[in-house]
């Protein structure tokens, strides 16, 4: 048996999540990893954290799936990296994934709200 | 119990079970279409297509259950693996203490399997029993034609009962030279009741087995081979054996085997002759076997013999014989194996015990090593790892090293085995059988398993302790007990072996120093036996004798010369009854008296055999023309029948034939029937000029200061211009006595090595126990030399402790050598089981091997830096 | 790739939660999940199963063979004492995810 490590540490987001989270990111413009994986912690005010290990194979999928692309640049600091932006078709996508989440995520919310039963 | 098995029940079902949830998944959906209107078949598509795969979700499920176990299984081996690397020196320790044990353990088995456990090569062999007389005559029990013929009429417990006559001699013509064979007359129905059939041609039929029938003969598997190219041609063929025209009907079975285990080339009906009377019935000798009635048990037939046994013995055997013959019915497997039985378990016996006390001595290490690992299994234990689960890791541990041991064990059996064979005397343990097959390896990867499971146990029961993480504290008091037991009892194991191998070589040195009755140093023998048919009158031996006495004798340079007609030790011959012997002036003997050998010798025979005279004269030349022959006792019969009386010049019939006989001397005595029995009871008769004694075996002794070879050819050339178609063996008698001692000698080398080994693996055993505590006691040796201890007794300590544990070794394995004792009674001689010496050298040769393992571990423990001992985490 | 559109990780939380109401078999789950939802969430079924194997091998259900009011023999499976406090961990996850997602997507 696994050991269990206190929930915290361990926020599983599903797949489809992540990308959703990813391109809502990008819609302020061209960011690389680091600077996403930040804005994420960021704009979930520190309740989300994405993993390197997650993050990176997350873009390659989604530049895979022509949603985003990418450029080599150089930040603030100097340092050669890459830079991922939105495509249209990126945007579009975004869109169907956020009216898809919210209605997940009420149905979710349901299942969860409904009565415990005399189990 | 029941619980148990319900869940065997339950794991073998898994698959099944798993395969019902989903269907039953299925059906419900299924119904679940149907009751929104949609047809059978629509809902089942439906279904199925909601679903996907049910195959595949099956698949995963098993997976669920599988992948966990297997995973953790490698993670397991892995783990050992690493484990193993980073401490190459135990590993390889232990691997080659384990690997000892299994190479001596299944070399010893491999020679041992085909006399204890393997099958007899017939069907049902378990049904098949050797039955017959048991009298001091013969040391195999054996049955005379006219009981025979009765007990076959008469018996209830057989399915079927057969006979053979004693194997013989006999010379198949087939080309330009005679070729001498092994040859035995069987009943017709033989090959039936041991279940088995000639490979080639015919079985013998009831015809065939009739007085006066043409002869025919079923020929061996090899003789055909070698003698006939394995031509089919053969069958039908007549062949030319003993001079007599025989028809060859079939060829036996490659794998056919005797049952008493003899070389059989030529077989042929015996063709017993039921109308003769009862009393030439009676002298004539057979061995008889049956196979049981199903059902019947070996105890039951004997209990449904006895009453015939009674009826036949009365009429049959001599009466001055009755009352010392008994029924045997045994199996076939007891027969073939029990000469060789006790030294076999006695074998198997000491290389076990070497095994078990190298698996504690892997024990040992393992729990040593586990001791020192404490602190890594409480972390995992902590992480959470189960207590199974680190069972299973320890587990995994021992059974890979013994898997290793047990391929390392299978090469240095293999190794032991070929230098076995090449050690063991001609013909014991059939050695010449003994090979590594699939039932040694298996034995090999049993014994493997079972030791791993033995030394793995010990560190496996350990429970890892998290306070073991916290703190550098000393093994826990039951966890030392345990180790010093294990040293204890590889201590005990080694006291046995010690003892027995010390019991055994004592009684191989009493053997060794053990008078003969003769000198056999320089004696030379030459055997010869002559065929009756081509000396067939009394007159014709008398010549051949005669003649070849002549020409023997004349040989130059041979020294001193005899004729006889059998050698000592085991003189061969069946003796006469005791009972037969008349004195003149004298009442009867004794009614039992068992056998008396005798021999048929010429003046010159005590000398060249330096058979000492101790009362009276030897034979002389002129004696041998005619007159009352001479006579010379044995001490031991002179003994017995004149007490204190003096034989010399007594007059005594031999065999209550009213044929008087002299007494002119008395000779020492020989020991005939082997090393370890009293002397026999023996006469000699002068050879006489004039008429040559009733048998044909003739033997030439020469007390000569040539080499073998030389008089052998010498001999040879004088034998041929006698008779060319006689051949003649030589041996020297020192290679014929050192024959009957060659077994203990085997026997008493291998149990010493096995001894030897299980010493070594005891002092090393210790001396790792003792190691393991000095160095967990440094600190404290430490803290007392800072006080002011001084290091002798520091040192004085320990050799103290190794005495204590060595001392209660000793006490259980004296214990354990008293019962080994008793059980190898057989083996001994001049040795008593509880021999007190003996088991005062074991202990001795143990102690001084404990005291030197100790030695390292004390001088440490002596020369422990108290300022080093201090700083030491 | 597919297996992210679908709420495979959420997989158990759906299951542990349809059996807080009660001992349920396979079927069962998927039917509870869906009407709930309102036809939204959807249980795949062939991955359900390997996943109520691991859930019991985890010992937060326990699974024992019964019959269901229509007399079929089905597995029913209900929640422990150990999957009840998995249920508790992993809604409490969910709510923190829930969260941080609508955080990021409320506009600005």
């Amino acid at each position: 048996m696994k050991p269990r490590e206190p929930y915290r540490n361990r926020i599983e987001m599903v797949q489809g999540t992540l990308d959703m989270l990813i391109l809502q990111t990008l819609k302020w413009g061209a960011q690389h990893g680091y600077g996403i994986g930040q804005a994420i912690r960021a704009g979930s005010e520190d309740v989300l954290r994405v993993e390197t290990g997650s993050l990176y194979p997350a873009l390659h999928r989604l530049e895979k799936q022509g949603w985003v692309k990418s450029e080599w640049g150089q930040s603030e600091n100097k340092q050669r990296a890459k830079y991922y932006a939105l495509t249209a078709a990126g945007r579009k996508h975004l869109a169907a994934e956020q009216s898809r989440w919210g209605r997940v995520s009420a149905a979710i919310a349901s299942l969860m709200k409904t009565q415990r039963s005399e189990a | 119990m029941k619980r148990m098995w319900e869940w065997v029940k339950r794991r073998l079902s898994r698959d099944e079970e798993w395969r019902e949830e989903i269907e039953s998944h299925l059906a419900m959906r299924e119904e679940w279409h149907l009751g929104r209107g949609s047809t059978e078949e629509e809902a089942r598509a439906a279904a199925r297509k909601q679903f996907g795969s049910p195959l595949a979700a099956a698949e995963q499920v098993r997976a669920v259950h599988i992948r966990p176990w297997v995973e953790s299984a490698m993670q397991d081996a892995a783990y050992a693996l690493r484990g193993f690397r980073r401490a190459p020196g135990f590993t390889l320790v232990a691997c080659l203490t384990i690997a000892v044990g299994i190479g001596a353990s299944t070399a010893v088995y491999s020679v041992i399997d085909p006399l204890l456990f393997r099958r007899l090569p017939y069907p049902r062999d378990n049904q098949l029993v050797s039955l017959g007389y048991f009298g001091p005559v013969d040391s195999n029990e054996f049955n005379v034609v006219a009981s025979y013929l009765e007990w076959k009429k008469q018996q209830t417990a057989f399915q079927a009962m057969t006979s053979m006559r004693p194997g013989e001699h006999c010379d198949l013509l087939e080309g330009t030279a005679p070729v001498r064979l092994d040859c035995y007359r069987v009943e017709a129905n033989f090959l039936k009741t041991f279940g088995a059939a000639p490979a080639r041609g015919r079985d013998f039929t009831a015809d065939d087995d009739r007085p006066g029938a043409p002869e025919v003969a079923l020929i061996s598997w090899g003789l055909w081979r070698s003698a006939f190219g394995g031509s089919e041609a053969v069958i039908g063929k007549t062949v030319t054996v003993d001079d007599q025209p025989v028809r060859v009907v079939g060829v036996l079975g490659r794998d056919f085997e005797m049952p008493q285990r003899g070389e059989v080339e030529i077989m042929m009906p015996e063709r017993l002759d039921t109308r003769q009377g009862r009393a030439r019935n009676a002298s004539s000798f057979l061995r008889t076997f049956a196979r049981l009635r199903e059902g019947v048990s070996m105890e039951e037939a004997r209990a449904r013999m006895e009453p015939l046994f009674e009826a036949t013995a009365r009429v049959d055997v001599p009466a001055e014989l009755r009352s010392e013959v008994r029924l045997v019915v045994r199996g076939l497997r007891d027969r073939q194996i029990h000469e060789v039985k006790l030294a076999s378990w006695m074998l198997l016996g000491a290389v076990m015990g070497l095994l078990v006390a190298a698996c504690a001595n892997v024990a040992n290490l393992l729990v040593a090593r586990a001791a020192a690992r404490r602190r890594e299994l409480a972390l995992r234990a902590a992480i959470g790892a189960s207590r199974a689960r680190l069972v299973r890791q320890t587990l995994t541990e021992s059974l890979m090293l013994g898997l290793a041991g047990c391929v390392a064990g299978c090469g240095i059996g293999w190794a032991l085995l070929r230098i076995l064979v090449s050690l063991a005397p001609e013909g014991l343990l059939r050695l010449r059988e003994a090979r590594m097959d699939a039932r040694v390896l298996a034995f090999a990867l049993a014994a493997s398993a079972a030791s791993a499971l033995l030394f793995g146990m010990a560190p496996a029961l350990e429970r890892p302790r998290v306070e073991a993480m916290t703190a550098w504290s000393a093994a826990g008091p039951a966890r030392t007990l345990f180790r010093r037991v294990l040293v204890a009892a590889q201590v005990a194991i080694s006291l046995v072996l010690l003892t027995g191998a010390s019991l055994l070589v004592r009684s191989l040195w009493k053997l060794e120093s053990e008078p003969l009755g003769f000198d056999g140093e320089h004696v030379v023998a030459a055997s010869l036996a002559p065929r009756t048919r081509h000396y067939p009158t009394a007159a014709a031996r008398t010549a051949f004798f005669n003649e070849l006495e002549r020409r023997l004798g004349r040989i130059p340079g041979a020294g001193s010369f005899a004729l006889t007609d059998s050698l000592p030790p085991a003189g061969g011959e069946m003796g006469r009854p005791y009972s037969n012997i008349r004195i003149e002036g004298h009442p009867p003997v004794a009614q039992n008296g068992g056998m008396v050998l005798f021999r048929w010798v010429t003046p010159g025979y005590f000398e060249t055999m330096g058979i000492p005279i101790v009362a009276g004269r030897g034979f002389r030349e002129e004696e041998r023309g005619a007159g009352e022959p001479p006579l010379i006792l044995s001490a031991g019969l002179a003994r017995r029948l004149f007490g204190r009386e003096d034989p010399i010049g007594k007059h005594i019939d031999l065999e209550a034939s009213g044929h008087w006989c002299t007494v002119v001397g008395v000779a020492g005595d020989v020991k005939n029937s082997g090393l370890r029995e009293a002397p026999d009871p023996e006469y000699y008769r002068l050879r006489m000029k004039t008429e040559a004694p009733g048998g044909l075996d003739v033997a030439a002794v020469y007390r000569t200061p040539l080499d073998r070879a030389t008089l052998g050819r010498w001999i040879r050339r004088e034998v041929r211009e006698l008779d060319p178609a006689l051949p003649v063996t030589i041996a020297s008698m020192d290679e014929r006595v050192g024959r009957l001692r060659q077994q203990p000698r085997f026997v008493a080398s291998l149990v010493t090595v096995f001894a030897g080994l299980g010493l070594t693996l005891a002092a090393v055993g210790l001396y790792g126990v003792l190691s393991f505590v000095v160095a967990q006691r440094t600190r404290e040796i430490g803290v007392r030399m800072a006080m002011g201890a001084r290091p002798g007794k520091i040192a004085l300590e320990v050799e103290k402790y190794a005495g204590t544990w060595t001392g209660i070794g000793v006490a259980a394995g004296a214990a354990g050598s008293v019962a080994l004792g008793r059980a190898m009674r057989g083996l001994l001689f001049g040795v008593s089981p509880y021999d007190a010496g003996s088991l005062i050298v074991a202990a001795g040769v143990l102690a001084a091997a404990a005291a030197l393992a100790a030695l390292v571990p004390a001088w440490r423990a002596a020369r422990v830096d108290p300022a080093v001992a201090l700083r030491h985490e | 790739m597919k297996r992210g559109d679908r709420l495979q990780g959420s997989l158990d939380l759906l299951v542990l939660k349809t059996l807080q109401k009660g001992a349920n078999h396979g079927f069962g789950i998927t039917v509870h999940v869906q009407e709930v939802s309102g036809g939204l969430l959807r249980v795949e079924e062939g991955s359900l199963y390997p996943a109520l194997h691991r859930m019991e091998r985890e010992k937060l259900i326990a699974g024992a063979w019964r019959t269901t009011e229509n007399g079929r023999r089905a597995r029913f499976y209900k929640l422990t004492a150990a999957g009840g406090r998995r249920l508790a961990e992993e809604e409490a996850n969910w709510a923190s995810v829930a969260l941080g997602v609508e955080r990021m997507l409320r506009p600005a």
